[in-house]
Order: C-alpha cells, then structure tokens, then sequence
C-alpha cells in the first residue's frame, strides 16, 4: 500500500523528537557508568556487568552480553546528567548502542525501585504472580548425557528442561534423523515421567523437516519447539505452525518488530525475546503485544545471574508470563562463580518454580570484588 | 436451597479451588501490607441536563493514602455508576500496588470482556490505583512509566469553535501568540449512505476554510465522527489530499476494520481513530493490519493507565503514533497526560476545550486549584507532585449534584431515520 507509506513518511515529519528530554540536576540524576566484562571459567560463557552511579551515590546493576568500549563510551555519554526515572527516554536514545541498551534499562530500573524502596516488579505494576516458573537448558551431546544433565538439574529444583536437537547428517533428514529425536525425548522421559520438555532446534531445520518432527513430537506434548526455523522468512516460518499442533517459539535473535510479523502470519505460540537484547522495558512491550493474541513471553537467557533477576521481575509484572529460562552450571566452578557475584544466593529454584526476589529495586547485593576477580582482561 | 456453590458444581462448570483461593493469601509475602478499605463513585453534573455526568471513583486505602479515578461514560452515567460498584469484590481488600493483576481479573473475570460500560468502569478503577501507587512510591505517574519524553510537557490541540473564516482568524491569531500549534475541526452535517455533490463540495470547502482560517503553519486535524458511510469518507479523504491535514479522524463507524481499510488505502491523508476501543484487544486488528496512522483510545473507556500504555506499546512497534482522545471530565485528562509523557510514539493529546476557557474549565480550577487541562506555549504542563498530581475534596463536588443519566444527541434525516453524528 503506497498511499500508507507516504503517509507514514509525512508522519514522522509532524512527531516531536525526545532530544531534550530527561536532563535532570537532582542527585537522581546519572554521574558514570561502569563494566566489567566477565567469562565462566567451564561454560565460557561471556556476559558484561554494568552498574550505573548517581550523583546521590545510589547504585544500579544491569546484564548486557558483549559491549565494545566504543559503545561504552558512546553510551556513558548519552545517559550522563539524565533523570535514572527516564529510562524509556533513554532506551530511545540508546538505540545507537544496541548491546548496551538493555543493561542501562536494568540498572536504571534497580535504582527507581529503591529511591521508592519497593521492588522493579512492584513499581511497573505488579505483582501479577508471586512465584515464577523456570526452565534450564540441559547440557550435552548423547542422550546419556543429557539424562546426567537433567539429573543434576532436577536436584536443583528444576522440573522443565530444554533439550538440544541430536546432529543432523544431511541438510534435510527422514526417518533417522526423526527417531533420533524422538528417541532422545523417549530416554528423557523415562528417566523423569513428569518433567516438561521444550525441543530446541537453534534455528537449524529447514521447514520440512521442522514440519516432520513437529508432528512426530505431538503425542509428547512437549511444552513448545524452540526456533524450529529460522526466523527471518515468515512464510517459512510459519509452515511448522500450519502443518502441526506442536507449539512453537521463537525470537532468540528477533527484533522488536519481527514479533508482530511472527505474530500476524500465525507462526509462533511463545515468544522467547532474550533479556539481553531488549531489557525489562522492551519485554514489557513485546508482552503487551503478544496479550490480545492470547499469547505469552517466556525469555530467552543464557548469561549470568543480573539479567535472572531482571527476568523474574518483568515476568511479575505482566500478565501474560509462562515460564523463564535460566541458565544452570552443572559444574562447581561456573556456579562458584555466578554465587559469588551477590553477596545474598542467587535466585533458589523449588519444584520447578523460583520465588520473587526481594528488596528494593532489583533486590541484588551485587560483590564488585567478586566482579573483579572474575573480570577478564586483555592480555 | 442450594447454594452457590452446589449449584456450580451441579452444573460442572465450579472453578477449581485453586483459581477461588484469594489472592491476599496467595501474595501475603510478597505484596504491601496497604491494603484497599473504601470505594466510592460519584456522578457531578456540571448543569442539571448534561449529557456527560462526570464519573469519579476515589478509592481510599489503609495507608491514609487515596486515588482518584475517572469513569465518566457519555449518555449512559447510571450504568457505569453500577458497574464501578459490582467491582468492589476485585478491590475492597486488596493490595492497591497489584494494579496490573487487579486489571487481568476485572477484565478477564468479566468473562463477557469489555464493552464501554465495563471498561469505563475498569479505566475509573485503574487511574485511582495508578494515582494511589504513584503517592506510595512517591513519583508521579509519568516517571513510574520511564518519561517525560519532553519536559516541556504535553502537545495539546484545541477544538475550533466556530466556522467562519473572521472566527478561524480570530481563534488562529491567539494560538499563535500563545504558542499553540494544532487545532481540529469537523464537517457540517449528517451523511446518508451515499451523498449529493451538493453535500460532498459542502464537507470540502468547510475543510478548505479550515485551511485558509489557520494558515499553512498550524497542523488541523478534522473529525468526521464516524458520521459517513465508507463510500463518502473514500471521497472526501481523496480531495482533502491538498490541504495536507495532520489528520481525517473516524471516516467511518468504529466496529468493521476492513471497511476503514478501505478508505485509509485510497489517500495520503493519514488516519485517526480508536475513542470507541476498549483495551489492547480492541485495538489489535487494526493495528495488525496497518490501517490507520494514528490511534485516539480514551483512557476514561480502554482501561485506564494500564490499557492506554499497553497500545501505545503494540502501535510504537506498528509505526502508528498516539493521540489520545479526552473529552470528559479533568481526571481523565491529567491521567492521559502521564500516559502521553512516557508514551515514544506520542503525537498529540485533545482536549474538547476551545481555545479560550469555558465554564466548565472554571469548574475544574475551582476543584482542583490550578488550570487542569489548559496549555502553556501549546503543551500541557506536567504535574510535579506524585501519583496522578492533583488534590481533590470530595466535599466540592456536593455543588454539582448527580442530575440523572442523560442521552447523548439524538439526530435523524430528513427522511425520520436514524443519523450519526
């Protein structure tokens, strides 16, 4: 419809532009920002802790993934001297930095719940729920592996857990490649008859044979397929919701507004932004889109313990929230590590559910010791 | 005599004892201790025979603290009225701070959903919790929601009052000098289902004279109010292409999305509608389907704070900008203002004032203390003060007494059958 992009067009010429808003003299105003770039010692896992200053002296912690100096710096200068209670002025602004976006809204959201000292989910409007359902991804090649896996992590509280796909051999597989699926959820079951199961494809399936295991996996009922597909042809994407029952999910490596398309074609029953990417506020949008299509958020996480924390409070304060990844070391060095970061536990999983976190803002005593000892520096 | 529950069970349909479990006791350990002690409604009829009551709703909590909301649904005041009060299972004894919850389980425990009597009833309910969790956590609204986009406040748009070219000069002479930099207007008339070329040439030069009353640089945004049929809305957008309107609001009734489809796709001119919409859900369509430009949900009928945010959240991902509509009372219109400041895809709010104060604006300062809802250098001004900003004694409304619901115009043709205006 051409008539409608020209009107776009003028449109945006008639809107105001927030260039100015947000500067602030008070002490709620932001004076730095720090990062410090982390790495599991097992998992290698890599996720950057930022904490925000006011010039009061209040403190905010935020997750981003891998942020590069240019935007640190970028960044740092777009939020000095702005009001912390801006924060979706600034995720605006912020669009230039992409990577740093997300841990800015975090951090600025934890120093607005404790100037009016009451937890991030309770200042956007909840709590909607007062504990919150997880999953963890299970870790693995085999299928014996992956029952350790889910062994270690049902110890742990879990009783949801994402499975990987087995390899595939060729670019588009039969019987084999089915049973082998089938198969593995086959011996995950068995081992824990009442566990939950999401089958994630990480994007490497063409649509037909997505289509075909799909619909061998309907007499499971695992709770969703994860990125069956890519994401990036609808049409394609929407094949596996059209040929099966299988619910599915995507959005991993999703824009914004990929999920009204994804949502408009009919092809996805769960949608897995990550933390990482967009924050506690743009989940918060990407939630309110998906409620009128009866449809609900559970995100994508596969970093460290801040963004946890921030997840849990954008799933109390939606209402629309199934359940929320969170990433579990089967090893003792990763969980040291991720332990030691706070200076109270990291959130306790219990059958299958963790509790809210506590506290004003985020609820986190982040150990900037431990972020020290656990930083990684060039060599 | 069998009794509610016996009765449910006997049918199958009893829910199950999980879903009664009261939500005080599920949330005991996380949520406030504040809990919700009082609610009351008021009707305030401005003059004995108006046809807009406003609806108030104040909610009072064990804090001390109070909100107030506004509920205010034209023509059909009474049944609002009731509405708010068959909801006070949701609230009395509730947490105030779980607005988000209370709003899911007025809405989705409705079962019917919402039309415009339930969720105007839901919007009064909602503004006063936002207002009440605005004064605990001791911000007001506009920052709880991560603005002010502009600190300069609110870009507002009056009503035209008048049509002659003198009366457009004279009102587009004090909107320059007081900074103010849109106005809307309408057309004259009501519109059979196809209409005369007399009728049609009648609507353009009235959008023609708006034009040339206010000069190139004020943005005019005209309402057809839903008063012509598809066939003559398609006609009068096409040839009001060359007056580059900001834009043509409700060229048609608010219930067939395709039917606006179909006017949106056969001109430039962008497209406004949405004061008839209740919540996210009555909006998606729409939105989906990339009708219109420019989205006018009221906050006193969508659902409050709560609805009016989550569809500027589903149209900012659209590409289509808000404005909302307000054409009650002042607690609505500063609530909207909160929404507005935080909202990335604002474009500009109404308000059915004209561009010098009216009798009840006066009313309005008289209860309020500061001029609610009138612009300084064409913006809204933000409240400072936390909550929604704004005091009010309920003992000043007693002056305006509840004078009864009362219908909205009623018009016919010339024919006796039934018009819209």
């Amino acid at each position: 419809m051409n008539a409608l992009l020209l009107r776009r067009a003028r449109l945006a010429g008639a809107q105001t532009v927030a260039t100015q808003a947000g500067s602030d003299p008070s002490s709620a105003a932001i004076a730095d920002v720090k990062l410090w770039r982390l790495r599991e010692p097992i998992s290698r896992r890599v996720y950057s802790v930022i904490r925000i200053r006011t010039r009061g002296g209040l403190l905010g912690f935020g997750e981003a993934g891998a942020v590069s100096s240019e935007e640190l710096v970028r960044g740092s200068q777009i939020v000095q001297g702005k009001a912390v209670t801006s924060f979706e002025v600034l995720d605006r602004q912020l669009t230039v930095t992409p990577n740093l976006q997300p841990a800015i809204n975090m951090a600025l959201l934890d120093i607005v719940g404790k100037i009016a000292n009451a937890p991030v989910y309770q200042v956007l409007g909840g709590p909607t729920r007062h504990k919150a359902r997880v999953i963890t991804m299970l870790e693995g090649a085999t299928d014996a592996e992956l029952v350790a896996s889910m062994k270690s992590a049902s110890a742990a509280g879990y009783r949801a857990f994402i499975v990987p796909l087995p390899t595939a051999q060729w670019r588009n597989n039969g019987k084999q490649f089915t049973d082998a699926v089938t198969n593995r959820l086959k011996a995950l079951r068995a081992e824990s008859p009442n566990a939950d199961f999401v089958l994630d494809a990480a994007a490497k399936l063409t649509a037909g044979d997505a289509g075909m295991i799909a619909a061998a996996l309907e007499p499971f009922h695992i709770l969703w397929f994860d990125e069956p597909t890519p994401d990036w042809n609808r049409k394609v994407a929407a094949r596996v919701s059209q040929e099966t029952v299988t619910p599915v999910g995507f959005g991993r490596t999703a824009r914004a507004g990929d999920f009204q398309e994804l949502l408009r074609e009919q092809a996805i029953d769960v949608l897995r932004p990550g933390l990482q990417q967009h924050g506690i506020s743009r989940l918060r949008r990407l939630a309110a889109l998906a409620e009128p299509y009866y449809t609900a958020i559970a995100p994508f996480h596969d970093g460290g313990p801040i963004a946890t924390v921030a997840a849990l409070h954008m799933a109390a304060s939606v209402p629309n929230f199934f359940i929320q990844q969170i990433p579990h070391a089967n090893n003792e060095k990763d969980r040291a590590m991720r332990a030691q970061l706070f200076k109270r536990p990291e959130v306790m999983v219990k059958d299958g559910f963790t509790s809210l976190p506590s506290g004003p803002g985020l609820g986190i005593q982040v150990d900037e010791d431990a972020l020290m000892r656990y930083e990684e520096r060039p060599a | 005599m069998m009794d509610r529950r016996t009765f449910l069970s006997a049918c199958g349909c009893a829910p199950m004892a999980m879903q009664v479990a009261t939500e005080t006791d599920a949330f005991k350990s996380i949520g406030t201790k504040v809990r919700i002690t009082r609610m009351k409604v008021f009707g305030v009829s401005l003059t004995p025979d108006s046809d807009r009551p406003y609806v108030f709703v104040k909610i009072e909590t064990s804090a001390g603290v109070e909100g107030w909301g506004e509920a205010t649904l034209e023509g059909k005041a009474a049944a609002v009225m009731a509405c708010v009060v068959d909801f006070k299972e949701h609230i009395l004894g509730a947490d105030p701070m779980m607005v988000e919850h209370l709003w899911q389980s007025m809405y989705v425990h409705s079962f019917y959903r919402a039309g415009p009597v339930i969720g105007s009833a839901i919007s009064g309910i909602d503004q006063a919790l936002w207002d009440i969790r605005g004064k605990l956590l001791g911000l007001p609204v506009y920052k709880l929601l991560g603005g002010p986009m502009d600190l300069r406040g609110v870009r507002g748009y009056y009503h035209m009052r008048g049509t002659t070219l003198e009366e457009l000069r004279a009102q587009r002479d004090i909107a320059k000098s007081e900074g103010i930099t849109c106005f809307k207007g309408g057309i004259p008339g009501y519109f059979e289902w196809i209409d005369t070329s007399a009728k049609i040439k009648q609507a353009v030069q009235s959008m023609e004279r708006l034009r040339e009353g206010l000069g190139p640089d004020i943005d005019i945004g005209v309402d057809f109010h839903a008063k012509t049929s598809p066939s003559v809305a398609s006609i009068l957008v096409k040839e009001a292409e060359p007056l580059n309107l900001l834009f043509i609001e409700e060229p048609c009734p608010p219930e067939n999305v395709k039917a606006m489809a179909r006017i949106s796709a056969r001109s430039t001119t962008p497209i406004a509608t949405g004061e008839r919409l209740i919540a996210s859900y009555g909006c998606r369509e729409l939105i989906e389907a990339g009708v219109v430009d420019i989205l006018q949900p009221d906050i006193n009928h969508a659902g409050g704070i709560t609805a009016l945010w989550k569809i500027g959240a589903m149209a900012e991902l659209a590409g289509i900008s808000m404005a909302p509509h307000a054409c009650e009372g002042p607690i609505g219109g500063l609530a909207t203002l909160h929404v507005d400041a935080a909202t990335p895809n604002f474009l500009v709010q109404e308000i059915c004032s004209g561009v010098k104060p009216e009798m009840k604006e006066k009313v309005w300062e008289e209860w309020l203390g500061f001029p609610a809802m009138r612009m300084v250098n064409g913006r809204f001004p933000l409240p400072e003060k936390p909550g929604l900003g704004f005091t009010l004694d309920e003992g000043k409304l007693k002056k305006y007494p509840f004078g009864g619901t009362r219908s909205m115009a009623r018009v016919f043709h010339e024919d006796g059958s039934v018009a819209e205006w």
